[in-house]
């Protein structure tokens, strides 16, 4: 019992995380069309800088706070200069420029700040840990439990009930008659790319405290949070959720009941839900 | 007309090489390193690159290696075997490097071993521990230095025979380095005590290199019944593990712990009081382990330029380095063969002690240590207290057992 709830807290913790991350790349691929390979970078740039404000001003919180604006300030001027030229065009042409995005910001970060591990303190307030039957269970990953839903939720009802979220659905669905009726679509555009990176770096801000700060840390996430999009169903947030809490899922129980498979059990997944339901769990039909 | 500048550039640049290829009184000896430079292991690669710089430019500053300048080029192996390869291709095809040195990963090592047969070009090992590089594939053109899985196995199971724990397992990296620590540990442990018992492979935790949330691992060793764990994860997966271990109460006291790698400084300086007081951990290198005058020479000289104390890694490279330089003093060039020749046998000096390189199966017999970690008010890290030290003989299996056939 006291093992099962662990392994539930643990595939929990793990899955919020990626939900978190998953939601801005399936977001920015739901509105515009756009597959971003750096997203995993916008991550990593999230976590490295909550680590630097943690290191100028010693809170957790305006790092969370600040960090997360100045990656999507950047990425505005991303999608500005260099991605917007590109949407006429095939798609593999921005897939080459987000993986080259990817490459750049990888680099630049280890310019920057070296190829050391960097470790980052938890915020008081939720560096403790709670009794857990015999054993304990650290606050902070309760926080994200509680964090990754309340995020998911207050996205899901942007995009369902305010006049902006509802333009942005109807711009991803049509684009053409959209623009038709008035919508500014480019200038929405920048806007959703700004917010998908928001997203990515409140990710990375929120794992700093909860894995070690160091370059490429966003590939390792990347892999798993195209899954999560893939089985849930690109450009749906349900599907963000349900496929980030599988995967969560499979990462806890895999690793104790299933050690040998636990590597391959996600892109297992994976296959069946390409093999059987292409569009994925929540994916609109085609 | 255009054609004809671009044929007389092309003569020019021959003319360039050739020249350049002429003057081959002062060429430089070139020594080819690689690293993981990318990554999350790249910090390996930075403390190497320090360590080999740092040996270079003492040995310049001494008049090179027989008179010549040395010069360093180093890669980029990522951690991966393809890469691995295709790297020291290059290093020696391309740059025509003297000898290749480096290798992080225990996959890269045996991956690139044989590769060396056909490029007949030396290659030191300074940080892969997999044993088969000097066991059942080695060769005559790889060598090592630096401790393999065998010696610092068996120190670690030394320690383990004094501890009180019965029932052990293993959080190990998902791949040989971590699996063969787990084999040999069981079965030198079980020699030392016919009692232990050990997990069977469903229980224990080993993880892919890209985890960074090891929570179902810790909950796994935390709910079994074993109450000793021998730890391989080593760079970025170790601080994971170490740090979220402790916030779920596994360093609590109910356990004994064996860190093969705890004691890197790369390992150290990212943790700092977060690594828990207590813990044994193992390395290949530790700067405070002896007093003798060419380590406190390495560990001031590292220490006043780079501004950290030298990790295993900075040392394997250094160690290299003036390892490669006593061979050609010995042999009285750099001519690859003769390298090969004269490195086997060769006894050397290092800040880690004397080593002797087997000539029977290239491994170096050196000395190694363990620790128990402790806090020093004066020092950024965690130190070694008390130090374990065990003499290179008493750890290194005999040549037989390794099943490498050179001789």
């Amino acid at each position: 019992m006291e093992g099962l709830l662990a392994n539930v807290l643990n595939g929990l913790s793990w899955g919020m995380l990626l939900f978190l991350i998953s939601m801005g790349l399936t977001t920015i691929f739901g509105v515009m069309g756009v597959l971003n390979f750096a997203h995993g970078s916008l991550f990593m740039l999230g976590a490295y800088l909550s680590m630097q404000f943690v290191r100028w001003v010693g809170s957790f919180w305006i790092g969370l706070l600040l960090g997360p604006p100045i990656v999507a300030g950047l990425s505005i001027l991303l999608e500005r200069f260099l991605l917007r030229p590109l949407y006429g065009r095939d798609v593999s042409f921005q897939l080459l420029l987000t993986f080259g995005v990817m490459l750049f910001l990888d680099d630049g970060v280890r310019l920057i700040w070296g190829a050391a591990y960097h470790v980052v303190d938890p915020p008081p307030l939720l560096s403790g840990v709670i009794p857990f039957f015999s054993q304990s269970y650290p606050v902070y990953r309760l926080f994200l439990v509680v964090l990754g839903p309340l995020v998911g939720i207050a996205l899901w009802a942007f995009f369902a009930f305010t006049r902006w979220g509802k333009i942005l659905r109807a711009a991803a669905m049509d684009r053409q008659m959209a623009e038709i009726v008035g919508v500014r679509v480019p200038a929405m555009f920048t806007a959703v790319f700004g917010f998908g990176a928001w997203l990515a770096a409140l990710g990375g801000a929120l794992a700093a405290p909860h894995q070690s700060v160091g370059p490429a840390m966003g590939e390792r996430i990347i892999i798993e949070s195209f899954i999560v999009v893939v089985i849930g169903g690109m450009g749906s947030f349900p599907g963000a959720f349900v496929g980030a809490l599988i995967l969560g899922m499979l990462n806890s129980f895999g690793t104790t009941l299933l050690p040998d498979v636990q590597m391959a059990l996600p892109y297992i997944l994976l296959a069946v839900i390409l093999l059987t339901r292409p569009r994925g769990l929540f994916g609109a039909e085609a | 007309m255009k054609k004809m500048g671009f044929a007389f550039l092309l003569a020019i640049g021959f003319g360039l090489v050739i020249a350049g290829s002429g003057i081959a009184a002062d060429k430089p000896v070139k020594i080819g390193f690689a690293y993981i430079m990318s990554g999350p292991f790249a910090t390996y690669g930075q403390f190497a690159k320090q360590g080999a710089e740092l040996a270079i430019d003492e040995i310049n500053q001494a008049g090179g290696i027989n008179g010549r300048k040395v010069e360093a080029l180093f890669e980029d192996d990522a951690g991966k075997p393809d890469v691995g390869i295709r790297v020291i291709r290059k290093l020696v095809y391309e740059n025509g490097v003297d000898i290749v040195m480096g290798i992080d990963s225990s996959g890269v090592a045996s991956a690139v071993a044989p590769v060396m047969k056909e490029l007949k070009t030396p290659l030191i090992i300074t940080h892969a521990a997999v044993p088969d590089v000097t066991g059942t594939s080695c060769n005559r053109y790889t060598f090592r230095i630096s401790l393999n899985i065998n010696q610092n196995i068996a120190m670690a199971s030394t320690i383990a025979a004094d501890m009180k724990a019965k029932t052990w397992t293993t959080a190990g990296p998902d791949y040989s380095f971590g699996h063969q620590s787990w084999e040999y540990f069981q079965k030198y442990l079980s020699k030392k005590k016919p009692d232990a018992v050990f997990l069977p492979a469903a229980d224990v935790a080993f993880s892919p290199s890209a985890t960074t949330d090891f929570s179902a691992y810790v909950t796994k060793i935390m709910n079994s019944k074993a109450d000793g764990v021998l730890v391989s994860l080593w760079g970025g997966n170790l601080i994971d593990f170490v740090r979220q271990a402790a916030d779920m109460g596994f360093f609590d006291g109910k356990r004994e712990i064996l860190m093969t790698l705890g004691a890197a400084t790369e390992v150290l300086y990212a943790l700092q009081e977060k690594m828990p007081e207590g813990i044994w951990v193992g390395t290949r290198y530790w700067f405070q382990a002896n007093d003798t005058p060419i380590n406190k020479a390495f560990v001031d000289a590292y220490f006043k330029r780079f501004k950290v104390y030298p990790s295993y890694n900075a040392h394997g490279a250094y160690g290299a380095v003036k390892t490669y330089a006593a061979a050609a003093a010995k042999a009285k060039t750099v001519d690859k063969e003769k390298i090969v020749d004269a490195l086997e046998g060769l006894s050397i000096e290092l800040p880690v002690g004397k080593i002797t390189i087997r000539p029977e199966d290239h491994q170096a017999v050196t000395d190694g240590v363990w620790g128990k970690t402790a806090v020093d008010a004066q020092m950024p890290i965690r130190i070694l207290k008390p130090i374990r030290a065990f003499a290179g003989k008493d750890i290194t299996p005999p040549v037989e057992e390794t099943g490498c056939k050179l001789k």
